[in-house]
This record gives structure tokens, C-alpha cells and sequence, in this order.
């Protein structure tokens, strides 16, 4: 070990002598511009003291550290007087610099002295400067070898930036001596460096280390890489998503958990205290019997998981915790958070997404030479890696593939829009038969329950599944004659989809509401039979007992009357529905990717046409279906996270349990696209779709709290008017008077609309802005290319070695003539087969014809030889000439390949 | 220090090898110590199956190129001055050195490197890597998923990118330009080594 170390002290000093060379030889340039810094500089003189010695430091200087503080005083007022030698006032600074930072003020009023005296003495020269500028870079050039001393300024002009250079100079040796230091002392110091050195190459590895240990932080990324190693980067965007999913949902049970269900838990009053808090005696013969359970009844319904548990008292516990209040904002942060993630996320996303810093140019190039990782030690990795090579490469040939093709742009058009038509025609018809089944349900919901026969009562939920099971294949059918790119077609497919299940949502909603109105009518009956039995009590027992001392009445919690509390049976809707739709996710995974890639395996042995090629065949991984089956629960959960906050919990283990599960079918029951196509690298398009049902979900979440009174025995909220009265309440009860004031004039719409206003006009100015860098930024783009392209074309023209052969080319107006280079741009198929499969040797031929046709093209420009050589005699020629030199030579598939930029995304 | 200077003692001409190659002399025992590792029968030679013995290598679709390229043609083993000779290529380039003059290719430049690259997939040593050798690149490289027309259409596609003068292979010139952009100071040395 210190043997090493001793290596690169010794690499070190050989370097330093090599350094300040290099740093002097640098052009006059280099020099004016320090000397500029300097200028600068020297108005602000550091003061960090070095107590090395400067490498070329003059004996002056060292003499000027040891009696420096009389110097100082001394200078004062050698200062004023202002022809001092300027050759001390260079020695000045050099000491000014090295001077404590407790003589730092004193020395800044000097400093300032005789900058006022530079001043002055720079107006009178200034004239003179300019002319002598020269003069002096030649001369520093010429007395480079850093004598710091300088010589004796002869002329005026001359000194002032001599002064400069000799700053600059002793400046250098400083940075020289912070730098190596060690090196170059002795005993202590340089053992100090030695250590130095040390840590700093421990400190490179623990980074290195704690690099490798961030990414087997990331939770799941080697599954992720698995996955996509093998299916593909769209596929893994799906789990990518999945991930980010149970990330944010982490978040909201933190918030959920910790704000509400725990103070609830931990301070509020225990089950069976109130009637709240108490399953109704009706219902306690079945409340523990598992089908009342599994359908959240009996104890789950009375239990922390829904929104009728929570009391209604102001504060709770020791700790005096507002839980009604925190259950609100708790409920409305949900939303706020979750805003302000996904924006944030696809703002990040499309701003990495923005940078076009691979181009097209040598993707299989670089595929070919450069992807193979050559520390990759472990057969599985290994197994990985070749595996996710060839995804790219496919994935790549995709691209390919769709750059090339545009044959008739007009049949294309036309079938675009007829697919479209087809699916809008068929959105539509679903649309109206959604529509008209809920209205149907509703007429029949007025009807008598037992005359309805099973198919009508379950209609809904019928023509909703049937829907849910024949329109999406219908409009993957019909997304055939588009004939998009993969990935494009993707997310016509999402957009589709996501249209057809946004009716199964409104159904959804809309039964949800007729249930809550219906619900309210019934517990303004019961409220009122409430009130007016209470009275009578109150009336009986003062006038029984003649007192007004009256004893809350004695019944047990379970048995008190209570309202029908709307909001929990929402709750559980929701929870439900959650339930219901992980149990459908699950089932299907099992029964369509596992059974199926069971059947199709073992039974393939016997078996009368190959299972696996032929019909069933191993299932695809849906991506479309499952991202939009994650917003869309993700949405339910967002709706009904207010109403049962033990949902969210319920979410976090679905998530968590579906990566695992997911990830698992995926490998082992399903096979890759047959097209495998790269994701997008920013998967803005799910966050979009996620913000939009972010945003519906958002609706009635907030019309529910904004609007429809709270249920008045059972909540958070019970008793009061609206829910938001609670914020009111503490407001008017817990804050100070002027906190009400200001909330009362920020309610004002006279302020609420100039502030809206306000705001739409921020978001158009923005917008604009936004547009127009873009444009700029596609600009900058195009340059680009157009300056890469004119580079290969001046790089092509220049390395052609048969320059008569682009001579010959400018020369012929109708480049069809050319039969071989036609030739060798589409060798025949089979040609190209024999080649490959054959002895290295054949791979010889086509330079063997070129140069055939190279011999006979000899001739031919013979003949044409008078005619102009621009292209030759100017090889690096502008662009036109050179694009028109390589124009249409290159046949069909060369010229599309190369020539034209391929459409960027 | 004393177990340095003892190694280095033991290696014949070691000073000529540390002129040649740029390494110090910390190095030089670093290689030692690897290569008596690695020559396990103490002949002072390795043969090509102690490469094997390496798994990086073995997993590698290319290995067995890679451990060729160690072996000039015709000689069934290397000693170790050889050995550090062809590692010299993975050198990192020296970054505060003025270009000398009059020692115009260090061995760890971009170009010696590249060129070693390139040497990996020239297998007949004919200057151009030609389609067919391309072609059995790929077989090792990609998995059975791939289809031959597949492979030959990428391989096509590979030439067809970096192909500057038509002649249906890949010339050294092409390859570097094709790399152009590929940080090969950076890929192709062994940090360690520094």
C-alpha cells in the first residue's frame, strides 16, 4: 500500500511540471481573459490564507509573509500617496491575499484606497491602453516563464498591466500550491496528502458502493428487469406503473392511517359505548356470521373501517385532537396530494422525454458492438441479458419497420377515419344501451321487487359485463386497419377503452345517488320520529319527575333508533366494488394465463394439433386492460376513500400483493408481444388517464361534502348542517378573531374572481410561453439533424475513394441508368441467403463487382470528360451539391432508411 | 514496499515493460499477483482453458474471442509480458499528459482501443468485419427467438448504418466512426488499474 501511494505522489510531481507549462503556453486569448478576471477579482481579495510556498515564488514575496502586519500599516498611507512603486503595490495584493481573514476588514479599506487611486490613474490611461494592449500580450508571451516580479514598468501604460500579469501569475502558483501541496512538502504535510489521497479513493469506492445500494433500494427493480428483459419495455411500463401506484397509495394510508385511524383507535371511545359504535340488535344474531362479514355487514359495517364509526366529538383524547376537522382535511388532501403528484410526476416525465439526445443514426451499430455488459459474471444474469438484448433488437426492427412504411397514404387515411367511425358508432351504441338499461332499472326499482324476474334485476350489471368482455377484442379488431405503430395504437386502445368504462362508471354513480337520496328521505323520517319521541320523553320526565334536571334516557346503545347513515353504506359500495373487482383481476389471471398455459403445455402431449402454436396458445399480457384496470380502481379508491377509510389500507395490499402475483403470471404463463415494441419513455400517457379520473372522481366526492346534509347520528360530522362546517366551527372557536376576518374577505367573490381571472390569464401566458419554446426547441431539432446529415453527406463525398463514380453520378440526369449501383442497393433475397450461409469467402464477392463496376464506369466518364467537376474538386461542397451527388442512387430502401429523418415522437 | 520491490525483482525486464506499457510499478505487481492466480499450474504460462476458468468470460457470448486475443496466432500459451502487454489496452487513457510527439500511439488511446474492439469481431483478419462475421456475432449473441431472416435483416441493417463506402463490410474507419459517439475512454478501461 504505501508503495502505491508513493506511485502517485510521484505521478503527481511528474504532472505538476508538465502543468504549469501547459498552463503558460496557453494562447494570449486564454491570457486576456484572466487577466480580465483578475481585474475582477482583485476587487474582492480572498482571503483564505495558504501556508504553503508558491513553487516559482520569489524571494520578496516570502520576505513580505514574515513582516506582514507593519506592511500593512506602513501601506496606509503609501496608499495615498499615489505614485507608490508599482511594483509594491503588486506585492501588496500577493500579501493581501495571503493575509487572515481577522485582517480582512482593515484590509478592504486599503483595498478600497487604492482601488479609488487605480481609478483615477485608469481614466487618465485609458487612452493609452488600448494601444499598448498588444504590445503587452507579446511581451508576456515572451517572459511566460512566470518571474513574478516582473520588470520594471518603463513606460506608464505598460505597468498597469504588467501589475495584472504578475497577479495573475502569483495567483496561479497559489491555485498550483492549494493543489499539490502535499506533494511538494515535506514530513507532515506530505503525509497528510498521502492520507488525503487515501480518502479520496475510499470515498470513490463507498460511492461507488452505496450507489449499488440505492438501486437494490428501489423496491422491485430487479423483478421489473426481469420482466422487461424478456417481454419488453412496454410491458414493464405497466409495472413501472404499478409501482408508482402503490408508492402514492403508501402516502395516502399514511395519511389516512395516521391522521384519522389511529387518533380514532387509540383516544376515541371503544365499541359498544354508543350506538354509533354498536351493531343494532336485529343485527347481532348474524353479525358474526362470515357471509354478513364477507359482505362488510355486522361488525365490519360498525367497525373503524367505514365513516359511521368515527364520533362527532370536537376534540378527543389528551391531546385535544380535532379528529372531525382532520377527517375532513384528511378526506380533502387525499385529493390535494394526489393532484399535486401526478402533475408534478408528468411534468418531470415530459421534461426527460424532451431531450432527443439519441438520434437514429447507428441504433443497431451501437446495438451490435456495444450492448453486451462484460461484467455480467452469473449464468442467470447472463440468461437476462441475452434476452433483453434480443428484445431490443426486436423492438428496434419494429421501429424500423413502421419508419419504412407508407405506401398509399390515401387508403390509410381512409381507413383511419372508417375506424374510427366504427368505434365511435359503436362507442355510442353502447353508450345508449347503458343509458337505456339504467333508465329501464330505475322503472323498475318503483316496481314490486318479487314480480321482477332474476334477469331484470340484475341488468345493469349484465349488459355492463357484457359490454366490458366484447368491446375492447371488437376494438383491437378494429384498430387492425389503422395500422399504427404499436405503441400509437396502444394508446388509441387505452383512449377507446377508457371511454367505454367511463359509462360503467356513470351507472355506477348514478344508482349510488338514487340509493343516497332514497337513503336521506328515510333518515329525515327517523330523525323527525327521533326528535319528536326525545321531546315527549323530555316533556314525560319533567313532568313526571317535576324537575328540569333531566337524566339523558337509559336504553342500551344497541338499541337506540338510528337513521340509515348514507355515507357508510357508500363506503361500503366502494369497498365492495374494490373487493369484487381484486377477486375478478385474480380469478382471471388464474384461470386465463395459468390454467390456460397449463392446458396448453401438458395437454400438448396428447393432443390432435399443436396446442401451443395453433389456437389456445399461450396468453398475451393485456397491457391496455390492466392499466386501465389500475385507473380505474384506483379512481374507486379516490372515491371512496372518504367514506371508508379503511380502503385505502385494502388498496395498499391489493397493490402489493398484485406486483408480486402479476409478475409472477407473467413469467411464467405468458409470452412475449409478437411485436415487441418500445414504451415511450415517459408513460405520460397513463398519468393522463389517471388525472382524468382523478379529476371525476374528485366531482362527487366534493358535490357529496359540499352539498348533502351529513347523516345526524352517526359520522365525524353528525349534527351539523354540512360537513364543511367544521372548518367554520374551528375558525370561529379556536382561532383568533382577525384569522375570521381575513377568511371572510377571502371568501369574497369580489376577491375569488379577480383571483380567478387572474389565474387564467397566468395559465394562457404560460401556455403561450410553453408553445413557443417548443417550437424552438423543434427548431434547434431540425438544425440538428440538417447539420448531422450535411456532415455524413461531406464525410461520404470526401472518403469516396471512387470520386469518378460521383463524377459520373452528377453527370447522368436519369440515375435508373445505373444498373449495378441499383443492384447492389436490393440484392435478391436469395442472394442475400447464400451469402450469409456460406464461407466468408463469398462475403467477398460485391467488393469484387464494385470494382468491376468501377472499371467499366472508367469508361464511360472517358467519354463524358469534358463535363464539370465541381464535385470533385471541391469535396467538402455545400449541401445541395452534395445531396444532388447522392440523390437517388441509393434506391428505395437506402434513401428512406438514411436519407429522410425518421419521424420523431 | 519490501514485498513490492521483492516482486518486481522476481519479473525479468520489468522496467522495459513499465516504459512500454505506462504502468507503474504497483500495477505490475497487481497483474503479477493475477497472473499466478490464474496460472494455476505454475508453468509461468497461461493456456486458454485458465482464461476459461474466469465466469465473466465464460458468459460472455464472445469469450472465447476475447481469450483469443491474448494468444498470437499460432502459440498455444502467454507469459506474462505479453499478458500485460494486451491489458495495456485497458489502460485508462492518462488524462493531464501532453501528447507526445514523438511516441505517437500510446496503447491505451481511443484508437488502439477501438482497434482491439474491432479485432474481436475481424475474425479473418482481413481489416473488415464482413456480414458473415457479423452474422455469427449475432447467432451468439441473441437468443433461438430470433429468426435467421431476423438476424440476417439486422445484420444487414448493422452494415448498412456504418457502411460509408458501400463495399458490404465494415472497415476500421467505419467502425470508429460508427462509435463515434460511445465513450470508449471510459468503457474499455479497467478502473482498478489506475
Amino acid at each position: 500500500m504505501p508503495s502505491q501511494k508513493k506511485n502517485d505522489i510521484a505521478i503527481r510531481m511528474e504532472d505538476v511540471g508538465i502543468e504549469i507549462d501547459g498552463e503558460l503556453d496557453s494562447g494570449s486569448e486564454d491570457e486576456a481573459r484572466r487577466r480580465d478576471r483578475n481585474r475582477k477579482a482583485k476587487a474582492s481579495p480572498r482571503a483564505g490564507g495558504r501556508n504553503g510556498k508558491p513553487a516559482t515564488s520569489e524571494d520578496e514575496e516570502e520576505e513580505e509573509d514574515q513582516d506582514e502586519a507593519p506592511r500593512k500599516r506602513a501601506r496606509k498611507k503609501k496608499a495615498s500617496a499615489q505614485d507608490s512603486e508599482e511594483e509594491e503595490e503588486e506585492d501588496d495584493r500577493s500579501v493581501k491575499r495571503k493575509g487572515t481573514k481577522a485582517a480582512g476588514r482593515k484590509k478592504k479599506a486599503v483595498e478600497e484606497e487604492s482601488e479609488e487611486s487605480e481609478e483615477e490613474e485608469r481614466g487618465k490611461k485609458k487612452k493609452g491602453r488600448k494601444v499598448t494592449n498588444k504590445k503587452q500580450k507579446d511581451e508576456q508571451n515572451k517572459e511566460k516563464k512566470g518571474d513574478a516580479k516582473g520588470k520594471g514598468g518603463k513606460d506608464k501604460g505598460n505597468v498597469k498591466d504588467k501589475k495584472n500579469k504578475n497577479g495573475k501569475y502569483s495567483r496561479e502558483c497559489q491555485a498550483f500550491v492549494e493543489k499539490f501541496e502535499g506533494a511538494l512538502g515535506k514530513g507532515k504535510g506530505r503525509k497528510l496528502y498521502a492520507y488525503k489521497v487515501m480518502m479520496a479513493k475510499k470515498m470513490i469506492k463507498f460511492n461507488r458502493d452505496f450507489d449499488n445500494f440505492k438501486t437494490a433500494c428501489i423496491p422491485w427493480e430487479r423483478k421489473i428487469k426481469e420482466v422487461e428483459s424478456h417481454f419488453g419495455s412496454s410491458v414493464a411500463s405497466y409495472f413501472i406503473f404499478l409501482r408508482w401506484m402503490y408508492g402514492l397509495n403508501l402516502v395516502l394510508f399514511a395519511f389516512m392511517f395516521g391522521l384519522v385511524v389511529l387518533p380514532e383507535v387509540m383516544m376515541g371511545l371503544p365499541y359498544g359505548s354508543i350506538a354509533r359504535k354498536t351493531v343494532p340488535r336485529a343485527e347481532q344474531e348474524r353479525a358474526m356470521d362470515i357471509s354478513v362479514l364477507l359482505d362488510f355487514g355486522g361488525y365490519c359495517k360498525y367497525s373503524i373501517l367505514f365513516y359511521g364509526f368515527y364520533n362527532d366529538e370536537r376534540t378527543i383524547g389528551v391531546l385535544q385532537f380535532r379528529l372531525p376537522l382532520s377527517y375532513l382535511l384528511v378526506g380533502v388532501g387525499i385529493f390535494g396530494y394526489s393532484l399535486m403528484v401526478v402533475i408534478r410526476t408528468m411534468a418531470r416525465n415530459s421534461d426527460e422525454g424532451g431531450d432527443g439526445g439519441d438520434d437514429g443514426q447507428f441504433t443497431f451499430a451501437f446495438k451490435m458492438f456495444t450492448s453486451w455488459d462484460y461484467l455480467i459474471g452469473n449464468p442467470e444474469t447472463a440468461d437476462n441479458k441475452y434476452a433483453s438484448i434480443t428484445t431490443s433488437f426486436k423492438e428496434s426492427i419494429v421501429d424500423e419497420q413502421e419508419n419504412q412504411k407508407d405506401e398509399n397514404i390515401h387508403l390509410r387515411r381512409f381507413l383511419r377515419v372508417l375506424a374510427n367511425f366504427l368505434i365511435l358508432c359503436s362507442l355510442g351504441g353502447s353508450g345508449f344501451l347503458i343509458y337505456f338499461v339504467v333508465k329501464r332499472s330505475q322503472e323498475f326499482a318503483n316496481l314490486d321487487q318479487d314480480e321482477l324476474s332474476w334477469f331484470e334485476k340484475n341488468e345493469v350489471e349484465f349488459v355492463m359485463s357484457l359490454l366490458g368482455l366484447v368491446c375492447p377484442p371488437l376494438f383491437e379488431t378494429i384498430a387492425e386497419l389503422e395500422e399504427y405503430h404499436p405503441r400509437i395504437a396502444l394508446k388509441w386502445q387505452l383512449g377507446r377503452i377508457f371511454a367505454l368504462f367511463l359509462g360503467n362508471l356513470y351507472t355506477f354513480l348514478f344508482a349510488l345517488f338514487d340509493e343516497v337520496n332514497a337513503k336521506l328521505e328515510k333518515e329525515k323520517s327517523i330523525r323527525n320520529a327521533t326528535i319528536w319521541g326525545l321531546n315527549e320523553y323530555y316533556s314525560n320526565y319533567s313532568s313526571y319527575h317535576n324537575t328540569t334536571d333531566i337524566p339523558p334516557p337509559d336504553i342500551h346503545p344497541a338499541d337506540v333508533i338510528r337513521g340509515p347513515c348514507w355515507e357508510t353504506a357508500v363506503g361500503i359500495e366502494f369497498v365492495k366494488l374494490t373487493v369484487s373487482d381484486i377477486q375478478v383481476t385474480y380469478m382471471t389471471i388464474l384461470i386465463g394465463d395459468f390454467l390456460r398455459a397449463m392446458i396448453v403445455r401438458f395437454l400438448n402431449y396428447c393432443w390432435c394439433w399443436d396446442l401451443e402454436a395453433g389456437f389456445p396458445s399461450y396468453g398475451e399480457f393485456d397491457i391496455s386492460g390492466n392499466v386501465l384496470g389500475l385507473i380505474f380502481n384506483q379512481g374507486m379508491i379516490w372515491m371512496g376513500a372518504f367514506y371508508a377509510p379503511g380502503l385505502v389500507g385494502l388498496n395498499v395490499l391489493r397493490l402489493l400483493t398484485s406486483m408480486y402475483y402479476q409478475s409472477w403470471a407473467v413469467m411464467s404463463c405468458n409470452v412475449p408481444h409478437e411485436r415487441v415494441f418500445k414504451a415511450s419513455k415517459s408513460n405520460n400517457f397513463y398519468m393522463g388517464l389517471l388525472l382524468l379520473v382523478l379529476f371525476l372522481s374528485l366531482l362527487p366526492v366534493v358535490y357529496t361534502i359540499m352539498t348533502l346534509p351529513p347523516s345526524f347520528d352517526c359520522g365525524p360530522f353528525s349534527g351539523r348542517e354540512q360537513m364543511y362546517n367544521v372548518v367554520m366551527e374551528t375558525i370561529e372557536n379556536d382561532l383568533p378573531a382577525f384569522i375570521g376576518n381575513i377568511f371572510t374577505y377571502a371568501t369574497n367573490p369580489g376577491l375569488i374572481l379577480p383571483a380567478v381571472l387572474l389565474m387564467v390569464l397566468a395559465i394562457y401566458y404560460l401556455n403561450a410561453t410553453s408553445k413557443n419554446y417548443q417550437n424552438a426547441n423543434l427548431e434547434l431539432k431540425k438544425k440538428m439533424q440538417m447539420a448531422r446529415d450535411e456532415e455524413k453527406n461531406r464525410r461520404n463525398n470526401k472518403e469516396n475513394t471512387n470520386q469518378v463514380m460521383q463524377d459520373l453520378e452528377d453527370l447522368l440526369p436519369n440515375r435508373s441508368l445505373l444498373p449495378p449501383a441499383a443492384e447492389e442497393e436490393n440484392p435478391p433475397p436469395d442472394k442475400v441467403r447464400e451469402k450469409g450461409s456460406k464461407s466468408p469467402k463469398v462475403a467477398k464477392r460485391p467488393g469484387a463487382a464494385a470494382n468491376g463496376k468501377g472499371v467499366n464506369l472508367q469508361n464511360d466518364v472517358s467519354l463524358a470528360a469534358p463535363n464539370p467537376k465541381a464535385a470533385v474538386t471541391h469535396p467538402p461542397g455545400p449541401r445541395g451539391l452534395s445531396g444532388n451527388a447522392r440523390g437517388p442512387p441509393p434506391g428505395p430502401v437506402r434513401g428512406r432508411g438514411r436519407g429522410t429523418p425518421p419521424p420523431r415522437h | 514496499m519490501g514485498s513490492t520491490n521483492s516482486t518486481l525483482s522476481r519479473i525479468p525486464n520489468v522496467e522495459e515493460l513499465m516504459q512500454e506499457t505506462g504502468f507503474t510499478p504497483a500495477h505490475i505487481v497487481r497483474l503479477y499477483d493475477r497472473f499466478e492466480a490464474l496460472d494455476k499450474e505454475k508453468t509461468g504460462h497461461l493456456r486458454p482453458q485458465d482464461f476459461g476458468a474466469i465466469n465473466r468470460l465464460a458468459m460472455n457470448p464472445i469469450g472465447d474471442r476475447i481469450i483469443g486475443s491474448f494468444f498470437s496466432t499460432g502459440q498455444e500459451t502467454v507469459d506474462f509480458h505479453s499478458f500485460v502487454r494486451i491489458l495495456a489496452h485497458f489502460r485508462p487513457a492518462d488524462k493531464n499528459r501532453p501528447k507526445d510527439p514523438s511516441m505517437p500511439q500510446p496503447v491505451n488511446s481511443r484508437t488502439s482501443k477501438l482497434k482491439f474492439a474491432f479485432q474481436l469481431y475481424d475474425q479473418d483478419k482481413d481489416g473488415k468485419i464482413s456480414r458473415a462475421e457479423l452474422l455469427q456475432v449475432l447467432r451468439s449473441m441473441l437468443e433461438m427467438q430470433v429468426t435467421e431472416e431476423q438476424l440476417e435483416s439486422i445484420a444487414d441493417r448493422t452494415i448498412q448504418e456504418a457502411d460509408l463506402d458501400k463495399d458490404d463490410a465494415i472497415s476500421f474507419e467505419e467502425f470508429r466512426k460508427s462509435l463515434e459517439k460511445v465513450n470508449i475512454d471510459h468503457k474499455m478501461s479497467i478502473r482498478f488499474l489506475r
